[in-house]
């Protein structure tokens, strides 16, 4: 799902070019090039322990890169770090929060340590507050707040200061859906005029938000591209899904004939899938152009019965196992649900 | 500037909303009424010489607990990542959280006050001799809570923290001692300049040393310094 065209982004802002991070022997972060432009919401995606984390740290200057160089808005976070805190708005994996702060204390604090005006301070809290569903919850102390409301306020303390980037380390973990449809809305609104660089582990997030994503797994970057262009790295036919019911008589020869088909370039039978009745055989297919009229015609002229005969985009999960997986990485899978 | 002053505020604000101000207020407040007591029944003076010596070997024990959630807590918070990912540079931080300390010390210092005045109902107490002992407890407060957050930038476990600060100025005064030990002369006299007990006991005394004063200021800077490069190296780790 894209909400935007590429046409409407704007000038490169972010820039990573070969970041490396190794801690001690361990290289947690090879080789990572990218860049994220203005009005863009890139995702960076990858199974835990990919470097997710390593990488937005590097882009913010917490860490510095062993090797390797990034800039935001021309200036490089490690030599013009402050400038680059100044424009950055940094949702850490775990909100940092003073326990024994109530949250408009702490908000306060944020807003001043970030240089926002004293007369404009008051009315960007309420404004911010509002914004992530936290209207009325100044006093409430920040040590005894639920994991959903502590992810709230973190990505409060992220956007206080308006910054053209955000950086944001899985911002919808530990909100329940309806909160996670909320920032997720928040973030869309946000990415209009500015940079989001979002890391997650949830694929249905970078298909619902972004437009590019990074897949990175193992401290290495494996794919960077348009959301399309990393499906179609999995499949470059169109798919589809067909449930018929042969008779007994012709059920073997059923993927055969349907794969003579002129159509039809692929045909791998489904197994075990429950959905499927009894008596009725479910085919994968691969095409060059629609096959679906003529596999009616086929069924009609033998007497078979259809239940579905459907077009099928392949979704990014296999895109990012079937990438994941080429590069031999199997701890991969049982990630990204 | 004002990134210093947020901090600072910050700071005060932790305390002041958990025990840990109070319980160190109380605890300070009980030892520095103590040694009043103790004091004056030893010597019959209106005097408050043995006070304010008992309260700074005091204070070497408490500071590094008041300061050791400086850094140490905030790393185990995952604060500390949003402080180096907010535009305040660090001289900034490090000043906020000394002065805070120190702050904190002041007040301490200010409510010890009722025992000089308590002094100047029965007796006649000599005010420059006591604002000049003020003087050298506050000069030892900024130096103890100086180490206190390099301890602090050390690890980030903040009971390892306050523990390795008392260790980290034990030495300071316990060469004292020692000093008394040594037979060779030059020994004795490196480790007697080493004790903070010998620079701050001349203050006790109605003397502004500048040599003291630069003592006690050479150490703070000098433990200040060495928090920086501990908190910039910590990125590297």
């Amino acid at each position: 799902m894209t909400l935007q065209s590429p046409a409407a982004l704007g000038d490169v802002v972010v820039e990573a070019r070969g970041l490396r991070r190794s801690f001690g022997r361990l290289v947690a972060v090879d080789d990572v090039s990218f860049t994220a432009r203005k009005g863009e919401i890139l995702g960076f995606i990858g199974p835990n322990g990919a470097g997710k984390t390593t990488t937005m740290r590097m882009i913010t200057g917490y860490l510095p890169a062993t090797e390797g160089k990034a800039t935001v808005d021309g200036f490089d976070v490690f030599d013009d770090n402050l400038e680059v805190r100044r424009r950055v708005g940094y949702l850490p994996e775990r909100p940092p929060l003073y326990p024994e702060l109530t949250i408009g204390v702490y908000l306060q604090f944020v807003a001043e340590l970030r240089g926002l005006p004293r007369a404009r301070r008051d009315n960007r809290i309420g404004e911010v507050m509002e914004r992530v569903g936290l209207a009325g919850w100044e006093d409430r102390v920040l040590g005894s707040l639920s994991k959903g409301y502590r992810q709230r306020v973190g990505l409060a303390q992220a956007v206080l200061h308006d910054p053209e980037v955000l950086v944001l380390d899985e911002p919808t973990s530990g909100l329940d859906p309806a909160q996670v449809v909320d920032i997720r809305d928040f973030i869309r609104d946000l990415a209009r005029d500015r940079t989001v660089i979002l890391s997650t582990h949830i694929l249905s997030e970078v298909e619902r938000l972004c437009e590019n994503a990074v897949l990175i797994a193992r401290g290495r970057v494996l794919a960077h591209g348009s959301l399309d262009a990393l499906r179609s790295q999995v499949d470059r036919g169109v798919r589809f899904r067909v449930e018929l019911r042969p008779s007994a008589a012709e059920a073997a020869q059923l993927a055969p004939l349907v794969g003579a088909l002129p159509e039809v370039e692929q045909v791998r039978p489904v197994i075990g899938d429950l959905d499927v009745p009894e008596g009725f055989l479910a085919l994968d297919i691969t095409a060059a152009a629609d096959p679906r009229t003529a596999i009616a015609a086929l069924a009609t002229g033998r007497g078979w019965a259809i239940r579905a005969m459907e077009r099928r985009s392949p979704d990014l999960e296999e895109a990012f196992l079937h990438i994941v997986g080429k590069e031999g990485h199997t701890q991969a899978k049982g990630e990204g649900r | 500037m004002s990134a210093a002053w947020a901090i600072f505020k910050k700071e005060l604000r932790v305390w002041f909303v958990s025990t840990l101000a109070y319980v160190f207020l109380g605890a300070f407040l009980f030892l520095a009424g103590l040694f009043f007591v103790m004091g004056l029944q030893q010597n019959g003076e209106a005097s408050l010489r043995a006070m304010f010596s008992n309260l700074s070997v005091s204070l070497l024990f408490l500071l590094p607990l008041l300061t050791m959630k400086h850094f140490a807590e905030e790393e185990r918070l995952g604060t500390f990542e949003f402080l180096m990912t907010a535009p305040v540079p660090l001289w900034a931080l490090l000043a906020g959280k000394w002065a805070a300390s120190l702050a904190l010390c002041g007040l301490l210092l200010l409510l010890t006050g009722v025992f000089p005045l308590m002094l100047a109902l029965y007796g006649d107490p000599d005010w420059g001799v006591i604002f000049t002992s003020y003087l050298g407890l506050f000069l030892c407060c900024g130096a103890f809570v100086s180490a206190g957050l390099f301890a602090s930038s050390l690890t980030d476990e903040p009971v390892a923290a306050g523990l390795g600060g008392v260790l980290m100025l034990l030495p300071f005064w316990i060469s004292g001692g020692a000093a008394n030990l040594v037979e060779w002369e030059p020994l004795a006299r490196t480790l007697r300049h080493l004790s903070f007990l010998s620079h701050v006991e001349p203050f006790s005394t109605g003397v502004i040393d500048s040599a003291h004063v630069a003592w006690f200021v050479l150490f703070t800077f000098a433990f200040l310094f060495f928090t920086w490069r501990s908190v910039e190296s910590r990125r590297w780790r």
